[in-house]
C-alpha cells in the first residue's frame, strides 16, 4: 500500500504537468476496483461502467484540486461514491425499502457461493453494502473510508458492523452448506 | 478487562494498534465467547472474499481518447491560453497608448526635413565663408608680391 501510495503520488504530480500518459497509467491501475466497487453498488453493469467513466474524468478535471495526491485512491472513491449515489438517489424514491435480491444475475456469478453472497449483499441498505465493499474488497482503513463517505469514523464502524452481523445470519445457511 | 472492551471485528478487519491486538490475544485463550465471536467474524469476512471479482466489459477511456478532451470554454481557462491573452492584450494596449495621428506624422517629418535643411544651408555657408578667406589671402599675397 505504501509503494502504491508513493508510485500514485508520482503519477498524479506528472498528471498535473500535462503528462497524459501518467493519468493513463492511474486509469489501468485503478479501473477494475473502482467498476467492482460500483457494481456492487448499483448492481448493474452498464451503469457501474458508466460511472466509472465519469469518476475518472471528473477525477482528471478535478486533479489541481486534490490536496494530497498521495491519497488519489480514497479521493477517487470519494468521486465515485457520489457519482453511485446520485444515480440511486434519482433511482429510488426516499423511504422506498431496499431490494430483496442483488441485481446481478446468477448467468454472471455462477458459482453457488459468490451468488449467496451477491445475494446477501443485495439485502443490506447501500450504505451499509457501501461500507462492507471499502472495507472487505477494497482494504480501506476507517478513516478512509470517513473521508469517501464523508461521515465520522464511529458512522462508518456503526454502518460495517450493522451489516457484517446481518451478513451472518444472512449467510449463516450457505456457510453451513459448505462446512458439510 | 470485561468482553465488551474486545473489539473483535475491528481485530479481524486489521484496525487495532498493536497495543490493542496484544491485549486482545492475551484475553481470547482464557474467554470461549470472545474466540466463537472472531471465529464468526472471521468465517462472514472470508465467506464474503468467495465474491468473484468481475473485469469491466470495455475498458474505461484514457486521457488520449476523445471523452476526456476538454469542453471548448475549458480551453480558455488552460494557462498557457491565459497568458497568451495576457500578452495579446498588453500589446495591443501599448499600441493604443503610443498610437500617433497623421497630423502627428506629418508635422514631424516636416521638421525633420526642415531641419536638415538648415544643416546643409549651414554647411555650405561655412565652406563659402572658407574658400572666400583662402581666395582673399592669395590676393593680397600676390599684389604684395607685385608690388615689389
Amino acid at each position: 500500500m505504501i509503494f502504491r501510495e508513493v508510485e500514485d503520488r508520482d503519477l498524479v504530480a506528472k498528471a498535473r504537468k500535462g503528462d497524459v500518459e501518467a493519468y493513463n497509467l492511474l486509469v489501468s491501475r485503478w479501473e477494475k476496483r473502482v467498476f467492482n466497487y460500483l457494481l456492487r453498488l448499483v448492481a448493474n453493469r452498464e451503469d457501474a461502467l458508466d460511472l466509472s467513466q465519469e469518476a475518472f474524468l471528473k477525477a482528471y478535471q478535478s486533479l489541481p484540486k486534490l490536496d494530497d495526491p498521495g491519497r488519489f485512491g480514497a479521493w477517487l472513491f470519494r468521486i465515485a461514491h457520489n457519482e453511485a449515489f446520485s444515480m440511486l438517489r434519482r433511482r429510488k424514491p426516499e423511504g422506498e425499502l431496499p431490494p430483496e435480491k442483488g441485481g446481478v444475475s446468477r448467468e454472471l456469478l455462477p458459482m453457488e457461493l459468490s451468488l449467496a453472497v451477491e445475494t446477501a449483499l443485495g439485502r443490506l441498505s447501500d450504505e451499509q453494502r457501501e461500507a462492507v465493499l471499502l472495507k472487505v474488497y477494497q482494504g480501506f482503513k476507517f478513516d478512509e473510508m470517513a473521508e469517501i463517505l464523508g461521515c465520522p469514523v464511529s458512522t462508518v464502524k456503526s454502518r460495517l458492523y450493522t451489516a457484517l452481523d446481518l451478513l451472518k445470519t444472512t449467510l449463516a445457511p450457505a456457510i453451513l452448506r459448505g462446512e458439510a | 478487562m470485561s468482553c465488551e472492551q474486545y473489539d473483535w471485528k475491528a481485530y479481524a478487519l486489521g484496525e487495532l494498534t498493536l497495543q490493542e491486538r496484544r491485549e486482545a490475544e492475551a484475553h481470547a485463550p482464557g474467554c470461549q465467547s470472545c474466540r466463537e465471536e472472531l471465529a464468526h467474524v472471521r468465517l462472514t469476512v472470508d465467506t464474503l472474499a468467495a465474491l468473484r471479482e468481475e473485469e469491466p466489459p470495455r475498458r474505461i477511456a484514457f486521457v488520449s481518447d476523445k471523452v476526456f478532451e476538454p469542453r471548448w470554454w475549458q480551453v480558455f481557462l488552460r494557462p498557457s491560453f491565459a497568458a497568451a491573452l495576457v500578452i495579446a492584450a498588453a500589446i495591443l494596449m501599448h499600441g493604443y497608448l503610443t498610437r500617433t495621428s497623421e497630423a502627428d506624422i506629418q508635422a514631424r517629418v516636416n521638421d525633420a526635413v526642415s531641419k536638415a535643411v538648415a544643416d546643409v544651408e549651414q554647411r555650405n555657408v561655412a565652406a563659402i565663408n572658407a574658400v572666400d578667406g583662402k581666395l582673399t589671402s592669395w590676393y593680397a599675397q600676390a599684389t604684395g608680391v607685385v608690388r615689389q
